[in-house]
């Protein structure tokens, strides 16, 4: 047998036999759907999150510090908790019987943590003479935030921004423990079958695919934010 | 116009401003000088309550912005601020930046404020620069625009903040000729400044601020002529 023959051998059982391809696409929509519902929570949790710290930061007391208190310990926990540890509490609290939604929700939340860090810092990147200007024309708290003060900061994390989503992506890989046949679960159960790693390097390939897709994303959005740059 | 009562203003423990009570005309043209740390930026920052009074009461229009539930919103859009630093908004065109807030604020429909930005833009001599952003202009123009911005909401009252300090010197003749003439339009204005020359030139009074307190105040004749304070004095033999 040529080396040729061999490789195709060991695709075609990878992919072709007993309609294996069928089970990655399984794996790849469960990635896919653990991690856009995952990134879509963690922007709003992240966003939330971020204006409750900054607004906090700018009062001298009152419930504004109680609740940038209560974001903060959440940041904290959920920084200094691994992402496995946090989706089994999760997964054993009885009202998740399926994996599924528990790994959206605790991604989510686990996501959300980041993001809010990473919004917090563009916000803190943004002149505080742009808010006392926005402020000054009459503009309220919130327009000023709104037209002003996030548009500004939120081009100025977005490749924090990817990094994370990037990362969360990749992270959903192990969903796995908690039950979920996600793209590396579905992949490491045919790797069993086939005696060989060949579904490891296609799972690792059609992350890599993905990846890039955001990465490529990505680009296009900083492109089109960076207008008032050019000079 | 603008009546202040007892002003005074706390950081931490330092007292930047101790107790000042000043009343500004319809009209009037106010210059603020003094050594920095005197307090008169902190002053002018109070006027629209940009830094909150640690006590005392400010009045404008008759209308006291200090007491409770005063909608200070309301009030900032009938006070224009310059800021030393122009403080433009980066992401939106020179035009926007001028109409962002009068449409945003419904004070005026979208062709209305945009024409009316046309015109401001026109009389500065920017109106080529209306759809480009903020860091294609030089410091000058960016306070121009920035001057420009404050008057499309139709103030009743301008406060400048040091609106030459950050300037190249060969910008600050711009400014300055903006400033003045929207001086002669019969502008009521506060300005914060270094400039002595402008400040003797544009202001019908001028005020004269150290530790927290307006030591000493005049028309701008009187006040460089024959400065009666000791610390004016100093003060006026290291900046003429």
């Amino acid at each position: 047998m040529t080396g040729l023959e061999k490789l195709w051998q060991d695709i075609s059982g990878a992919l072709l036999r007993e309609n294996r391809w069928q089970l990655y696409l399984e794996g790849l929509r469960n990635t896919l759907v653990i991690a856009a519902l995952a990134c879509l929570i963690g922007i709003v949790i992240g966003l939330v999150v971020a204006l409750i710290k900054y607004i906090a930061s700018t009062k001298k007391s009152g419930p504004w510090k109680v609740a940038g208190a209560i974001c903060t310990a959440y940041t904290t926990v959920i920084r200094g908790t691994p992402i496995i540890v946090q989706l089994l509490i999760l997964y054993n609290l009885s009202y998740f019987t399926d994996g599924l939604y528990a790994s959206i929700i605790g991604f989510g939340i686990n996501s959300g943590a980041y993001v809010a860090e990473i919004f917090r810092s563009g916000l803190n990147s943004i002149d505080i003479g742009q808010r006392e200007a926005g402020r000054s024309l009459g503009l309220g708290q919130w327009p000023t935030m709104r037209l002003i003060v996030l548009p500004q900061a939120i081009k100025n994390t977005l490749p924090a921004l990817f990094n994370e989503f990037i990362a969360l992506l990749k992270e959903t890989s192990v969903a796995g423990y908690i039950a979920v046949r996600d793209l590396t679960k579905v992949a490491d159960g045919i790797r069993g079958r086939t005696f060989n790693s060949v579904p490891l390097y296609l799972a690792a390939a059609l992350y890599l695919i993905m990846v890039a897709g955001l990465a490529a994303l990505q680009k296009r959005m900083e492109k089109r934010l960076a207008r008032s740059d050019r000079s | 116009m603008i009546e202040v009562k007892d002003l005074r203003k706390d950081f931490g423990g330092l007292h930047v401003l101790q107790g000042i009570t000043e009343r500004i005309a319809q009209g009037e043209k106010v210059a603020v000088i003094g050594p920095s740390g005197s307090g008169k930026s902190t002053f002018l920052r109070c006027l629209n309550l940009l830094e909150v009074p640690t006590g005392g009461q400010i009045w404008f229009d008759g209308q006291e912005i200090t007491a409770k539930g005063c909608d200070i919103d309301k009030v900032r859009q009938r006070m224009g601020m310059v800021f030393q630093h122009f403080n433009l908004f980066p992401h939106l065109t020179i035009l926007e930046n001028i109409t962002l807030a009068p449409t945003h604020l419904k004070l005026q429909s979208a062709d209305q404020a945009k024409e009316k930005a046309r015109e401001l833009l026109t009389r500065i001599g920017l109106i080529d620069k209306a759809d480009t952003y903020p860091n294609m202009l030089s410091g000058g123009q960016k306070q121009r625009v920035a001057i420009v911005r404050a008057l499309a909401m139709n103030p009743k009252v301008m406060l400048f903040d040091e609106p030459t300090s950050a300037l190249d010197p060969e910008m600050v003749g711009e400014v300055l000729d903006l400033i003045r003439e929207v001086a002669e339009e019969g502008m009521t204005m506060v300005i914060v400044t270094h400039e002595m020359g402008f400040a003797k030139e544009v202001a019908n009074r001028v005020m004269f601020m150290d530790e927290g307190v307006i030591v000493e105040q005049n028309a701008p004749a009187e006040l460089f002529g024959n400065p009666q304070n000791e610390r004016l004095q100093g003060f006026l033999s290291k900046v003429l």
